[in-house]
């Protein structure tokens, strides 16, 4: 995280009245970072373009494992009167079938207690020489163990629905989006949303996981995090659009000081969101042996991890492209602040003027990257030059 | 600024929620929990007659999902085995009330009738048959090869007479399915020997259902079934053509108690993983926020037992059992939750360092990040409700768990987060410890 505010330390100590953090991840706390987002869409482009195109290859040489409750398998009802769930899950080790997306429950009715023991299709020899040990480990003939094909019981009319209802969802949060901010951000947003759970995904078919009914909910789960993750960055864009308006900067600036401004809130959300579900992941899979559920929670944190990352990388900058050809933002032809005329917009919420702006990124241009990081300066000299600034007046309008 | 009407909001929630989860506490109400944790009770349905085949099963199958989840079953596990069709149902606990809910099976048949309550001999060598009336009495109705599948799968929906004023079952008719209706309508216009009596009785399991007289000998498409009904009348008449198409008689076969696959285990491990990462998080927000942590602290605990409330009511009322991707899913969106305080913290702290004090900044820094929430809360309550409304099976649990979890994140952002800082800001409270803060190196991050 260090190098996230790195650029930009030099110039004054101190800004819009306050001091400015020696370290970055002082800055970050304080919320004085710069960094340049909208100049480095590229990096991120070409990182989302590496990762789909894997997963779309991915997807169509390997696919994806699906369990039985998309493609059915086989099921063996063996009687329990000798014979429990550990017992099903040893011969099944031992016969080298995958344990991982089996379903083993005890069902009991009038005629007995047995157990039922399913898994993935196999062939006619595997199923009956399982049979056989079945019916040995049991110790009851073999014709006593039930053998029978189980069908999918997640339908395909489910997955039509799922996708409908999504289909929907997407066209109603979209116009919802439009309404209440406007379509370019309706598009970018649901644009990283999809992205996320394209990789997602991918990242299933890659891993070759068991794809499950509750991995269908954490992909859910990814979508909704995403969306909710880029609306609150737009909403701070959306804010600071309506704040500088009548200073006419590029829109690249606003969509810079907003995502700087929100960056910290994003790293705490995330680190906020992420924490209980690593928890999930070590504790509840790790050490208490929950296994079920330990690949929804490698889902979810994956899925959090890329949904706060897109709506900076991917939503903002999709925004701030889709935004190149809005005629009231058009045609502000001084270039992008950078570096300390951005770190001022960040910390102080309003831009400088127009002419003093293309005045400090002339000076940036041609000393910046000479320049030595400035070292820590102590306390009291920070304060003394704070106060070589005007304050700022105290109580300034909002908006 | 009303300081009074913030401690009736503070008050008033913390009092209801505490409230609320102490009666449910009383009356032993918990969640229904799901199938994978909890187990339930299986019924086997097997076909009455041999020859069903993969297709007509998987159909079975489809259609007693769907009357399970009408009749307020939600997500039953529902496959099929050999030539059985399988239903394992969450949350229900005696047999009878597991059969009674699974009886969805029953053939729908539409027959032309002869006459009905006159008494008339009944020729058994044409096939005719006398059968009992819901209404009460009997009709001697003609033998059909037409069943319910004629009609297109859950079309059927009941709606007013715009003209009469009167209840109308409408019903549309399956591509395969409109010339055998036709033909049989045809047949009753004209008054034919089979059906003198021009009516056309729809069957269910030997009871008619309806015997509507036919009106025109050509329906384009769709059918409207008028008479005196009732709304209750038209609905299950309704029902009955929207289950109509098992290509199978099924009967109960057997009834099992089903093992929980997930267990115990797993439950524990998800609420003790939970826990701990919730206990994580609260540390890292205490180290990171210092005394405004009172809130988020408070905020989860009332956020909690809303939860709790929630998904007892819920899960009581409409039997969507917590399963396991639900409990795990409450624990997502305790990041969510915590996020409405982050953004409003973060703005907060924004704006002290502008000059303000707490208690001039904590109402505007409210205002703007109470935008901010609703539209990302509204953006996913239309998730939960879209998914809700359109999707089958675990997807609808997810759905409503969203929605719930949701809607306590709005309820105790603007009933408890809003007063408890309003009013810790207003007394000084924050301010001090704050501002000598901001000299020193604070700040976990990830």
């Amino acid at each position: 995280m260090s190098n996230l505010a790195e650029r930009g330390l030099t110039g004054a100590p101190a800004v819009a009245g306050q001091v400015v953090r020696p370290t970055a991840i002082g800055r970050l706390s304080e919320g004085q970072t710069a960094v340049d987002f909208v100049g480095r869409r590229r990096i991120s482009m070409w990182v989302s373009i590496v990762l789909l195109v894997l997963t779309m290859l991915s997807l169509f040489t390997r696919g994806l494992n699906l369990g039985i409750d998309f493609e059915g398998g086989v099921s063996w009802d063996v009687p329990a009167a000798a014979f429990d769930e550990n017992d099903a899950i040893t011969v099944l080790s031992d016969n080298g079938i995958s344990t991982e997306g089996s379903r083993i429950q005890r069902r009991a009715s009038e005629s007995g207690e047995f157990i039922k023991v399913q898994v993935e299709t196999q062939t006619d020899e595997v199923t009956e020489a399982l049979r056989i040990e079945f019916a040995n480990v049991a110790g009851v003939a073999h014709d006593e163990v039930n053998v029978n094909l189980v069908s999918s019981s997640w339908g395909s009319e489910i997955t039509e629905k799922a996708v409908r209802a999504l289909v929907i969802f997407m066209l109603v949060v979209g116009l919802f989006i439009s309404i209440r901010f406007e379509w370019r951000m309706a598009l970018s947003s649901i644009a990283a949303m999809i992205h996320d759970v394209i990789i997602a995904v991918g990242l299933y078919s890659m891993l070759q996981f068991i794809v499950t009914p509750a991995t269908v909910i954490a992909f859910l789960t990814i979508l909704g995090y995403s969306l909710y993750d880029t609306i609150v960055v737009f909403d701070r864009i959306r804010e600071n659009e309506t704040r500088f308006a009548a200073q006419k900067p590029p829109y690249d600036d606003v969509i810079n000081v907003s995502v700087n401004q929100v960056v910290m809130r994003s790293l705490t959300t995330s680190f906020s969101s992420v924490v209980p579900v690593v928890s999930l992941l070590v504790v509840g899979a790790g050490i208490l042996g929950a296994t079920t559920l330990s690949e929804f929670a490698l889902a979810l944190l994956i899925g959090m991890l890329i949904g706060v990352y897109s709506s900076i990388f991917v939503a903002s900058p999709l925004l701030a492209v889709l935004k190149h050809h809005d005629s009231n933002w058009k045609s502000r032809n001084i270039p992008r602040a950078v570096g300390e005329p951005l770190r001022e917009m960040v910390m102080g919420g309003a831009m400088g003027s127009r002419r003093r702006r293309v005045v400090a990124a002339q000076a940036e241009d041609t000393d910046a990257p000479a320049e030595p990081a400035a070292a820590p300066v102590d306390g009291s000299t920070q304060v003394s030059a704070a106060l070589s600034h005007p304050p700022r007046p105290r109580k300034k309008r909002r908006r | 600024m009303k300081r009074s009407r913030l401690w009736t909001s503070l008050i008033g929630i913390v009092v209801l929620s505490v409230g609320l989860l102490g009666l449910n506490l009383a009356l032993d109400n918990t969640p229904i929990l799901g199938l994978d944790l909890k187990g339930g009770i299986s019924v086997i349905l097997a076909p009455v007659e041999d020859g069903a085949t993969a297709g007509d099963l998987g159909i079975i199958r489809d259609l007693v999902r769907d009357q399970l989840e009408s009749s307020g079953i939600a997500e039953p596990d529902v496959r099929v085995e050999g030539t059985n069709v399988v239903v394992d149902l969450p949350g229900v606990n005696d047999q009878a009330e597991a059969l009674s809910k699974v009886s969805v099976s029953g053939i729908v048949t539409l027959q032309p009738v002869i006459g009905c309550n006159v008494g008339l001999p009944v020729d058994a060598s044409l096939g005719q048959q006398e059968l009992p009336l819901l209404s009460g009495g009997t009709c001697v109705v003609s033998p059909s090869t037409a069943t319910g599948e004629v009609f297109e799968r859950k079309s059927a929906g009941v709606n007013i007479n715009s003209q009469s004023g009167q209840w109308i079952v409408d019903v549309d008719l399956s591509a395969v399915g409109e010339p055998q209706w036709n033909s049989l309508a045809q047949a009753c216009f004209s008054g034919a020997a089979n059906c003198p009596s021009r009516q056309l009785a729809i069957v269910l399991d030997g009871v008619i259902q309806s015997a509507p007289t036919v009106q025109t000998p050509d329906f384009g498409g769709s059918v409207q079934i008028s008479g005196a009904f009732t709304e209750d009348e038209a609905r299950s008449l309704s029902d009955v053509l929207n289950r109509g198409a098992f290509p199978f008689q099924m009967e109960p076969q057997r009834i099992e108690s089903v093992s929980a696959t997930a267990g115990q285990d797993s439950l524990n491990a998800a609420v003790i993983a939970g826990l701990i990462g919730l206990a994580l998080t609260l540390l890292a927000m205490i180290a990171y926020y210092r005394k405004l942590s009172i809130v988020i602290v408070g905020g989860l605990i009332v956020w909690g037992m809303t939860i709790f409330t929630l998904a007892t009511v819920v899960s009581q009322a409409t039997n969507y059992a917590l399963s396991l991707a639900g409990a795990t899913g409450i624990i997502v969106a305790v990041g969510m939750t915590v996020d409405s305080y982050v953004v409003f913290f973060e703005r907060l702290r924004d704006e002290v360092r502008h000059g303000r004090t707490m208690a001039n900044a904590a109402p505007s820094a409210f205002t703007a990040t109470w935008r901010t929430t609703v539209s990302a809360d509204v953006v996913s309550l239309i998730a939960s409700l879209v998914l809700f409304w359109l999707s089958v099976g675990s997807v609808k649990g997810f759905a409503l768990y969203l929605g719930l979890t949701t809607i306590s994140d709005l309820l105790v952002c603007y009933f408890f987060t809003r007063p408890a800082v309003l009013l810790l800001a207003s007394n000084g409270f924050l301010d001090r410890p704050w501002r000598q803060k901001s000299t020193t190196v604070i700040g976990a991050t990830s």
